[in-house]
């Protein structure tokens, strides 16, 4: 049985043309090769520091 | 390879020389990512529109720089309608890898191709987004009427489809709701949203289906004139009891009526009838009696005027008939014996007085040889135009007078006229008194041959003159 109104939450609203470039910014695109390159970074740093 | 730490070529090592980093760990989510793209590819391939979506992007969380598998989110955006969103992927795409990425190129070309594509993108996608308004302030007419103008403009729009298909669900329009998201699912096969809906639409017209026939049984519904008249079931029942009982009274009454008709009427008015026609018989004899003593009567009425008309023009004919004479002894005395027979002839010797009966017999026996040499011409020329009738009378008048006229021949010829109109009897009997008078002539020679030969068929030539 569907609850109309928790379904209707579900609907968000559209991105507009005037808020793509927003959506674009605001866009994480951190990926995991990114998270190994700052893992191994890290690694290396606190080995130089030893 | 370069490392991904330090930028230094590593070649297919494990490990980098230069920084120690981990490239074999590097080349996995690489790998992984690729796994990804290929999953959502195929999921492509079959529609599973929201199935590629959720691949892709998991291929993009593993390794951001797949712009194959970027474009192809992107694809896959546009393929459902979500426009933007598919721009922002391809313009990702392009700054994330600007050179050799000819998949971006192309369609972020195709869009600046058309001017106007993007202002009604946008304008369908603030229709849409007024719609989701509209639904939660409780205006579901509206928002049914910018959804449906949404579909309009943009039919690939899934979400749309599955807002309308819910809001018809929720107006309880099953029919409708189905045919939105069958819409829908043809664009996206594999929405866990549109097939939730499309399986709560099928429940719920499988009840409505059932409710309609449970209501059947209860309910009926029936036009009267322009009104719609709805009853239960008991209420039509005895409605239909009360027709019915009308119904067999009517056809009761027929019944009686028809009856009384055979038996009553009929015999009466066949009775009727009867009579009258015995009426009209002995009216119409009546008739014909009275037409009969009246045409009898008529009858009687000409032969009086006949007699009257015949004594009235005896006595017209008096006077004609003496001049007639006298002009014949004019004639006469003149010499002129053929006018004067002429006249004579136009005479009625009946009406004369005995004075004029005995002039007329002197004058008739003085001109009887011209009278009778003019019949016995006539009749010889009316035979050899073979004018037969015209001659048999002139020879009878002919032979009446004098039957031994000319020897015979005026008998003679008289018969042979009888013999070519056919009239074998009168011919022989002409013949045989020919041959009486005058065995030795011609003319008694001529009928022994026709009367020996008994052929009377024989024409004059062929037998001789």
């Amino acid at each position: 049985m569907i609850d109309f109104e928790e379904e209707l939450k579900k609907y968000e609203p559209a991105i507009e043309v005037e808020q793509a470039e927003a959506d674009i910014k605001a866009r994480d695109l951190t990926d995991l090769t990114d998270l190994l390159v700052n893992i191994s970074a890290q690694q290396n740093q606190s080995s130089v520091e030893k | 390879m370069q490392c991904f730490m330090c930028g230094a070529e590593v070649g297919n090592e494990k490990v980098c020389y230069n920084c120690g980093a981990d490239i074999l760990l590097y080349k996995q989510i690489v790998y992984t990512s690729y796994v990804f793209y290929n999953q959502g590819l195929e999921k492509a391939k079959v529609r599973d529109l929201t199935g590629a979506i959720e691949a892709l992007k998991s291929s993009l969380q593993y390794y951001k720089y797949n712009t194959r598998a970027r474009n192809l989110l992107g694809l896959c955006y546009y393929q459902v309608g979500d426009t933007v969103r598919a721009i922002n992927e391809w313009v990702l795409s392009k700054n994330l890898q600007e050179e050799d990425n000819p998949n971006a190129d192309r369609y972020l070309a195709e869009i600046e191709a058309d001017p106007g594509l993007l202002s009604k993108l946008n304008s369908t996608i603030k229709k849409y987004n007024q719609a989701i308004e509209y639904c939660k302030s409780g205006s579901r007419d509206l928002a049914m009427i910018q959804l449906k103008k949404v579909i309009s403009q943009n039919p690939n729009l899934v979400k749309a489809h599955q807002l309308l298909g819910l809001l018809y669900i929720q107006d309880g329009k099953y029919a409708d709701a189905r045919k939105v998201l069958s819409a829908a699912a043809k664009i996206d096969s594999n929405n866990t949203t549109t097939i939730r809906y499309i399986h709560e639409v099928k429940e719920r017209l499988k009840e409505e289906n059932t409710g309609k026939r449970r209501k059947k049984n209860d309910v009926y519904t029936f036009a009267d004139g322009n009104d719609t008249v709805i009853m239960n079931e008991n209420a039509l029942r005895s409605m239909l009891d009360n027709t019915r009982s009308s119904l067999m009274n009517i056809v009761l009454g027929l019944v009686v009526g028809l009856l009384i008709c055979f038996f009553l009427i009929v015999p009466t008015v066949k009775d009727n009838m009867s009579d009258g026609n015995t009426k009209t018989v002995l009216a119409l004899n009546e008739n014909l009696a009275e037409a009969r003593d009246k045409n009898q009567e008529l009858q009687d009425e000409i032969d009086n005027l006949k007699n009257s008309l015949s004594a009235y023009d005896e006595t017209q004919d008096i006077p004609t008939s003496y001049e007639n004479l006298l002009a014949a002894q004019n004639y006469h005395a003149a010499g002129d014996d053929v006018s004067a027979s002429d006249s004579i002839q136009l005479v009625s010797k009946d009406i004369l007085g005995s004075a004029g009966k005995s002039a007329y017999d002197s004058l008739y026996q003085q001109l009887a040889p011209t009278i009778i040499m003019g019949y016995y011409n006539d009749g010889n020329t009316f035979y050899s135009d073979e004018n037969y009738d015209s001659a048999i009378v002139n020879f009878q008048t002919v032979v009446d007078i004098d039957e031994r006229y000319n020897n015979g021949a005026a008998l003679f010829l008289l018969g042979d006229c009888y013999r070519l109109t056919g009239e074998t009897e009168k011919a022989l009997e002409c013949f045989n008194k020919v041959v009486e008078l005058y065995p030795g002539n011609q003319w008694g020679r001529q009928a022994k041959v026709y009367i020996a030969a008994d052929d009377t068929e024989l024409s004059a030539t062929e037998v001789g003159d």
